[in-house]
């Protein structure tokens, strides 16, 4: 109705800014997408911000380790989340663990959503046999546990930051292709693709320029889902000694290290890579809800 | 009523025997075989069920086992006098014929990953001079042959037709120990009843139930919740705090297992994992040069290991064996940390900074193996060769290894022998598959010197003379030509319940008949 009457509308509202208005309108979402940047950032610039360099095994010393934090260690460093069985600076590990999270969550996503997104789509646009060979797929694909995969490939693959995105990838693109294609079914159905159609559109340009664009948002609400998948997924892994070398631990990784400690009263050297592995993971699923109740049509207000 | 009191009096007459005792083990038992994979944790099960000839006190000092006495008629030739009246678990009598049967078997156990051969292998012949003498004769005088016997455990010639799977399914475990098989879930458990009808001590536990708990923190909460009454290898993160619980006990020694380095001195060029300083694959090997190995052993702070990662739970290695041991060197002790004389040492051999290595380690194997490895990173890399770490599962990890995928590990050897004529025959020897030298020298070190002093050292009889010669290669091998790095002694630690008590033993093994109740 408004769209009738413009002159009642003080301000003129792009659709992005009505998005913003509607996003920013909870606080619980407003609070995990502060975390959220405050995560992102400090993990960008870990290098800068971390009193030590957590990977670089010359600088770490034996003699400092296992320090309860806000402990000062032999050299006179002090160490403000304490230290862990190798000497390794807890605050400096765990902003590169964060670091190293976000980057395969991230990259991960981005991959199996271009992945899943792609044949989900051209799935739907396709139809007929092809349609059904790439849905059986998918579906043979969800039914085994994608920790289990995961787990196959890396024994395969070996270890490495790129092995992980490479597993993470291919346990996940099957969700993108299953809710690009139902969304692409609904949109396939519509006038404006017929239009296309009739204009005598190549198959590609349709698929590229029509179809995929307005699929888009369904696939987004997945994606920040699937990365904080990625994350936990990855953090697993690590836990479980596969994936990254021991040398250059994940948030996964320090938990498990710290693990062996923790009937021995050194909690730090697990605890507080847990805090930050929940708050990444609790920061994007909140701004993931809110992302979803704003891009569904039917939650709309 | 006179039910009542006759049971009452049964109960009196029958010497007390507690219902169950329940074992948290720290690696899987990957078998019931007693001949096909010579592993620790396999052996210790094995003494349960089976004896061997020779056997070995909680110091690996020999005494009688199935064996009362045994003597060297010649240089070659030894006369073996069995025990009379020891039984079989079923129940027939234990001969000469039996160990005939064993010593037959053993060399012909299929893809056995790790055979007892090497030990069957310096006899010659086997014979029967009546069903309780057996007469063996070696192929070379060879003085360790009560020490080799110690390691065989004898089976019944009625299974010794029986194949691994027999074993593993309890069908074919027939044994003349303290406990009888009862149960094997391969990677969950292993549970023993006890045979009362043993010649030794009787045992005091009815039924005896070894749960695999790999887990360190997880295997002492079951002790401590009550789940098992017993743990082996407790977790060096945890000893403190268990010594302060009224709860539990601890039993701990020095054990026969050194952790030590392989370096690849085999390959003369393209070691795998040897790279240039930018990490790219490199020709040269330096690794050859023991100027470099010792450059590498005086960068290693074995006392900040042995405090930090082992929590004091160690001892460090200046070689194989601690003093006390037969045929150990009087001369060697620990490298000292001085990464100054490493500096000068690798400059001299011409490799300063030019060098980065890939550490391959076991991370399931021997007490916080991945972290000692990491700290020898640590040490490396200050030390001007950039090292990285690759940990795996030990069954990859040896079978790799044994590939010479790698071009420097982390490993451990517990001398089964009980003397030091065990690890320098595995570790540094040339390797020879037909005379099983050098079965364990995964960085092919090879020494000419080495290998004749070792030889002569085996085949001569005055213990004296020998343990000299042994202690002289051992000098050559390791103070000299740096053959492997030693890095600390094991400190095994058993943990029990109140009321409980075990006596630490050197070789590791945890014997449920060596628990004793304390009230």
């Amino acid at each position: 109705m408004s769209a009738v009457l413009p002159a009642t509308v003080p301000a003129p509202q792009t659709p992005f800014r009505r998005f913003l208005e509607e996003f920013f309108d909870s606080k619980l979402a407003t609070l995990g997408f502060a975390l959220l940047a405050a995560i992102v950032l400090v993990a960008l610039f870990a290098p800068f911000i971390a009193p030590h360099n957590p990977y670089d095994l010359a600088k770490l010393d034996l003699m400092d380790s296992r320090l309860a934090p806000g402990e000062q260690g032999l050299g006179g460093a002090s160490y403000v989340l304490g230290t862990d069985g190798q000497g390794r600076d807890m605050l400096s590990a765990i902003l590169y663990g964060l670091r190293v999270s976000l980057y395969v969550g991230v990259v991960s996503g981005i991959i199996a959503l271009t992945l899943g997104a792609l044949t989900g789509v051209l799935a739907a646009y396709a139809g007929g046999r092809v349609e059904q060979f790439v849905m059986r797929v998918v579906d043979i694909q969800l039914g085994f546990p994608a920790i289990l995969v995961a787990l196959i490939l890396l024994a395969v693959l070996g270890r490495g930051v790129d092995k992980i995105i490479i597993a993470l990838v291919c346990v996940q693109w099957a969700y993108y292709a299953r809710t690009a294609r139902s969304a692409a079914l609904v949109e396939r159905g519509k006038e404006y693709i017929e239009a296309a159609r009739g204009l005598g559109l190549s198959g590609t340009r349709i698929v590229l320029r029509h179809l995929l664009p307005n699929a888009l948002p369904p696939l987004i609400v997945v994606g920040t889902v699937q990365v904080a998948h990625a994350i936990a997924l990855e953090a697993t892994l690590s836990f479980l000694g596969l994936g990254l070398p021991s040398t250059e631990p994940s948030l996964g990784l320090l938990i498990a290290n710290g693990y062996e400690y923790l009937m021995s009263g050194r909690y730090w050297i697990s605890f507080y890579p847990g805090l930050a592995l929940l708050a990444t993971i609790l920061a994007i699923n909140l701004v993931g809800d809110q992302l979803r109740d704003v891009l569904n049509p039917r939650l709309a207000k | 009523m006179r039910l009542r009191v006759l049971l009452a009096g049964l109960a009196l007459a029958l010497p007390l025997q507690a219902q169950e005792l329940n074992i948290g083990l720290s690696t899987p038992v990957t078998t019931m075989d007693p001949h096909f994979h010579n592993l620790t944790p396999n052996n210790s099960i094995a003494k349960h069920i089976f004896e061997t000839l020779v056997g070995q006190d909680d110091q690996q000092a020999l005494k009688p086992g199935l064996a009362e006495s045994w003597k060297a008629l010649d240089d070659t030739t030894w006369e073996i006098k069995l025990r009379k009246n020891v039984r079989w678990h079923d129940g027939s009598p234990f001969t000469a014929e039996d160990v005939l049967a064993t010593l037959k078997r053993i060399p012909n156990v299929p893809n056995s990953p790790a055979s007892f051969a090497i030990y069957t292998r310096p006899i010659a012949d086997a014979k029967a001079t009546d069903p309780h003498t057996v007469v063996l004769q070696t192929r070379a005088p060879h003085p360790l042959l009560p020490n080799d016997l110690a390691t065989i455990h004898i089976i019944s010639a009625k299974m010794a037709g029986m194949g691994t799977p027999d074993y593993n399914s309890g069908k074919a475990v027939n044994g003349t120990g303290p406990y009888r098989f009862g149960e094997y879930v391969s990677g969950d458990r292993v549970v023993l009843v006890a045979n009362d009808k043993y010649y030794g001590a009787r045992p005091a536990f009815a039924k005896v139930r070894f749960r695999m708990i790999t887990n360190s923190a997880a295997r002492v909460a079951a002790l401590l919740a009550g789940d098992v009454q017993m743990i082996e290898a407790v977790p060096t993160a945890d000893i403190a705090r268990l010594k302060k619980d009224a709860r539990v006990a601890l039993a701990s020694t020095v054990s026969n297992r050194v952790i030590y380095l392989h370096m690849d001195s085999g390959r003369e060029r393209n070691s795998p994992f040897v790279t240039d300083a930018a990490g790219k694959p490199m020709e040269a090997n330096p690794l050859r040069d023991p100027r470099v190995r010792k450059a590498i052993s005086k960068m290693i702070d074995r006392n900040a290991i042995a405090s930090r990662i082992m929590e004091g739970e160690a001892r460090p290695a200046g070689q194989f064996l601690p003093e006390t041991f037969h045929g150990t060197s009087k001369r060697l002790s620990p490298e000292k940390y001085d990464p100054d004389g490493a500096k000068t040492l690798l400059a001299a051999a011409g490799y300063p900074g030019v060098f980065g290595l890939t550490l391959h380690t076991p991370n399931n194997r021997y007490i916080n193996d991945e972290k000692i490895a990491q700290a020898v990173a640590q040490f490396l890399t200050r030390g001007g060769i950039p090292t990285k770490v690759d940990a795996m599962p030990s069954a990859v990890f040896f079978s790799r290894g044994s590939k010479l995928e790698f071009s420097f590990l982390l490993a451990g050897w517990g001398a089964g022998t009980g003397e030091n004529s065990s690890p320098l025959r595995s570790l540094v020897a040339t390797f020879d598959r037909s005379l099983g030298n050098g079965a364990a020298n995964r960085g092919r070190f090879s020494d000419a010197g080495v290998d004749a002093m070792i030889h002569t050292a085996l085949t001569t009889i005055d213990d004296t003379k020998r343990g000299l010669m042994l202690a002289a290669a051992t000098d050559k091998a390791l103070g000299e030509l740096t053959g492997v790095i030693p890095l600390h002694y094991e400190v095994s630690t058993w943990g029990v319940k109140k009321g409980l008590a075990y006596k630490a033993r050197v070789d590791q093994y945890t014997l449920a008949h060596e628990v004793r109740m304390t009230k």
